[in-house]
C-alpha cells in the first residue's frame, strides 16, 4: 500500500485529501458489502410500503443511485435512523470533491472485486457503466486489481519491508477549517 | 523484516541491471537500491518479466490515468492488508 500512495503522489496526485477521501470510499464501501453478503439471505430488503420513516431516505437513494435503493440500505431501514446516518456518510463519500464519483466507484469495484464480494462487485460493476465507463476502462480495473493481488501476496509471503514510503511528497498543508 | 535476502543491484546480470533503471522511470525517482519488488522480480526473468509487462498494460493510462490506477493499486493492497 505505501508503494502505491507514494506512487500515486509521484504521478500527480501529491496532496493528502485524494488519499482520505480514498480511505473512506474503500471504508464505507466494505461496510456495506458486509452487510449485504452477509444479510442478504436472512434479512430482505424493506420496500417503500414496510420502510416506514425511512422512505424519505430511499428517495435520497434513487435520486443518488440511478432509482435504486441498493439492497443493504433497504436492510437498514430498520433502524431509519441508523440507515440516514450511514447513507449520509456513503452520500459524501462517493460524492465529487477531489476525487470524481468516477474514481471512486472504480476505486469501490477493485475493493469489492478484492474481497469477494459479491454485491459490491455487481453494484459498482454496474454503477461504473452508468457513469459512462466503458469495457476498456472496466477492464484496466480489473487488469490494475488483479495484478496487485499478485505483487501484495509476493510481498507479504516473503515479508518485504515498506522501502518507499519515504520517496513521496509530504503534504504539510493543516487539516480542513484550520 | 524479509524472509530472503534482497540481492542489491550490482549482484545482478548487467542486462538485469539495465531494467532496473527501468524502475526508476517508471516511479519517476532515482533509487539508491531499486525497490524491493523490483529486486525480487528479476529473480526469475522468465517470471518477472511478463508478469511486469501485464502491470505496466494494466497501468498504463487509457480511460483512467497513471496516478488514478496507482490509487486503485494502493486500495487493492490495503484491503489485502499488504503495507508493502
Amino acid at each position: 500500500m505505501t508503494a502505491h500512495t507514494a506512487a500515486g503522489k509521484l504521478q500527480g496526485l501529491a496532496e493528502d485529501a485524494p488519499w482520505y477521501e480514498a480511505a473512506f470510499v474503500t471504508g464505507i464501501t466494505n461496510a456495506l458489502n458486509v452487510v449485504a453478503d452477509g444479510l442478504a439471505e436472512v434479512l430482505p430488503p424493506l420496500d417503500d410500503a414496510t420502510a416506514g420513516d425511512a422512505t424519505a431516505v430511499f428517495a435520497e437513494i434513487r435520486a443518488f443511485h440511478g432509482g435504486l435503493v441498493p439492497a443493504p440500505f433497504g436492510a437498514l431501514a430498520r433502524d431509519p435512523a441508523y440507515l440516514a446516518d450511514v447513507w449520509a456518510a456513503w452520500r459524501r463519500a462517493f460524492s465529487d470533491q477531489r476525487l470524481t464519483r468516477r474514481l471512486k466507484t472504480a476505486l469501490a469495484f477493485a475493493v469489492s472485486l478484492t474481497t469477494r464480494s459479491s454485491f459490491g462487485t455487481r453494484f459498482h460493476l454496474a454503477e461504473l457503466r452508468r457513469l459512462g465507463v466503458g469495457e476498456r476502462g472496466v477492464m484496466e480495473v480489473i487488469g490494475v486489481t488483479q495484478m496487485f493481488s499478485s505483487y501484495t501476496k509476493i510481498a507479504d509471503t516473503l515479508q518485504l519491508d515498506s522501502d518507499m514510503g519515504a520517496i513521496a511528497p509530504v503534504d504539510r498543508s493543516p487539516a480542513p477549517g484550520h | 523484516m524479509p524472509t530472503v535476502r534482497l540481492r542489491d543491484a550490482d549482484e545482478y546480470p548487467d542486462a538485469t541491471r539495465k531494467m532496473f533503471e527501468l524502475s526508476s522511470q517508471w516511479f519517476a525517482y532515482d533509487f539508491k537500491q531499486p525497490p524491493a519488488m523490483s529486486r525480487v522480480m528479476a529473480w526469475d526473468p522468465e517470471f518477472g518479466a511478463p508478469h511486469g509487462r501485464a502491470m505496466k498494460r494494466a497501468m498504463g493510462p487509457g480511460e483512467f490515468t497513471r496516478a488514478e490506477k496507482e490509487m486503485v493499486a494502493a486500495v487493492v493492497s490495503g484491503v489485502n492488508a499488504c503495507s508493502y
